[in-house]
């Protein structure tokens, strides 16, 4: 098993940063879905990773943690994610924005 | 060299893969995009073999996302890490020989300027510091004294990264390496020195840990290129193998040898201020007004 970034969509709906998107250093693997947050009634969409992209830096963490202070990206197993996007279902928006269309998807 | 290369023949699109579909319908090709709208657009960039947390992908997806018009941009790279990420990419890359790059580039550059006349297609060089300061310095010097009009981006990682860990040109004096044990006993080469020494119109230095700063200052050396003449990047990025920088401290690393050693710097000669300010409307190099006369 491997680690992968887990970005938790309540701190990360609080506020609109998107610093992570900027700073992860694998292409298309931090998307931003302007939505996700609106549906729980938070004021922002948030970032959320593509699993089978990430390859477990965790250079987001130390951006979320020391640049933006949000602390809402966390480090954790693959097998113990109860839910996950992957490339393969995310849908980019004609007006701009991504949506992971089945995620959460489960990743067993 | 034009939007149509990566568009489907009517009736293919069906059969390509999905990431394919999503960069010709949602790619960054014929629009303008910029930092702040990372993550919702598909970039141009794919998945690559490089390191997991190196600050030169890091550098390279930045650029991508930085070119003016991608679509009319070629890469030119040689052997390093970077080609690894670089070659990944919806653009035209061209693989020298080791240290040619900037030979193929002046070439190349100048066959566009025949083919194509006015319309700009820019040619990026990308290669790491062995490829530009040490085997290909030759090349590089000599395209920026002939006044080759395309941009040189170093990606200086301070050490051969790819093979083991020699001392480079740029490595850092009394720096000990896996293949250099006893530490290097030369100061750092100066290129940005060079670089203006040898006329380049636009010399910068720049740690990829400021993402706006990345995209203004290749927006800039790409957009000068075009007319003025050769443009130069020196961008630090750290090979947190050769270095043992734990992945999640690497731009911590960035953030302390920008403090310390790798300050932002940029220089810009009169005729590409002039030339940004006429042609791109960059405000900081419109002619001040003049001052008021201080009362008699």
């Amino acid at each position: 098993m491997y680690l992968v970034a887990d970005i938790d969509v309540d701190i990360c709906a609080a506020t609109s940063c998107k610093l992570c998107t900027q700073y992860c250093p694998e292409a298309n693997t931090i998307l931003y879905d302007d939505n996700a947050g609106k549906e729980k009634g938070l004021k922002y969409g948030a970032a959320y990773v593509a699993v089978d992209r990430c390859k477990g830096c965790a250079q987001c963490v130390w951006v979320c943690d020391n640049m933006a202070k949000h602390h809402a990206i966390t480090m954790v197993m693959i097998d113990q994610l109860p839910k996950a996007a992957i490339t393969d279902r995310i849908t980019y928006l004609d007006q701009g924005g991504t949506k992971a269309l089945a995620a959460p998807v489960e990743v067993a | 060299m034009s939007l149509d290369y990566v568009k489907f023949s009517p009736g293919f699109d069906k059969f390509m893969p999905k990431e394919y579909r999503d960069m010709v319908e949602h790619g960054p090709f014929g629009k303008k995009t910029t930092v702040s709208q990372m993550g919702s657009f598909k970039e141009i960039l794919e998945e690559h073999p490089m390191c997991a947390g190196c600050a030169m992908t890091l550098f390279i997806r930045l650029a991508m996302i930085s070119f003016p018009n991608p679509e009319d941009t070629i890469t030119v790279g040689t052997a390093g890490c970077g080609r690894l990420a670089i070659s990944q990419a919806a653009i035209p890359f061209v693989y020298g020989n080791y240290g040619d790059q900037n030979a193929v580039a002046s070439g190349l550059s100048r066959g566009l300027k025949l083919r194509f006349g006015d319309i700009p297609k820019d040619v990026v060089v990308m290669a790491g510091d062995g490829g530009m300061a040490d085997i290909g310095f030759s090349m590089t010097l000599h395209s920026w004294f002939r006044k080759e009009r395309f941009t040189t981006i170093m990606l200086d990682n301070e050490v051969y990264g790819n093979t083991g860990g020699q001392e480079s040109g740029m490595t850092n004096k009394g720096q000990v390496l896996k293949m250099a044990p006893l530490g290097k006993k030369f100061e750092k080469m100066d290129m940005i020195g060079m670089a203006k020494l040898a006329g380049c119109a636009y010399v910068a230095t720049v740690v990829p840990n400021n993402p706006r700063r990345v995209e203004s200052v290749i927006k800039k050396a790409v957009l000068i290129a075009r007319e003025i003449g050769p443009t130069y990047i020196q961008a630090y990025t750290s090979c947190n193998i050769e270095y043992s920088i734990p992945t999640d401290k690497v731009l911590e690393d960035a953030k302390s040898v920008e403090t310390d050693r790798y300050a932002f710097s940029e220089y810009v000669s009169d005729e590409a201020k002039e030339y940004l300010a006429t042609r791109y409307g960059f405000k900081e190099y419109l002619p001040k007004p003049a001052a008021a006369l201080p009362k008699a």
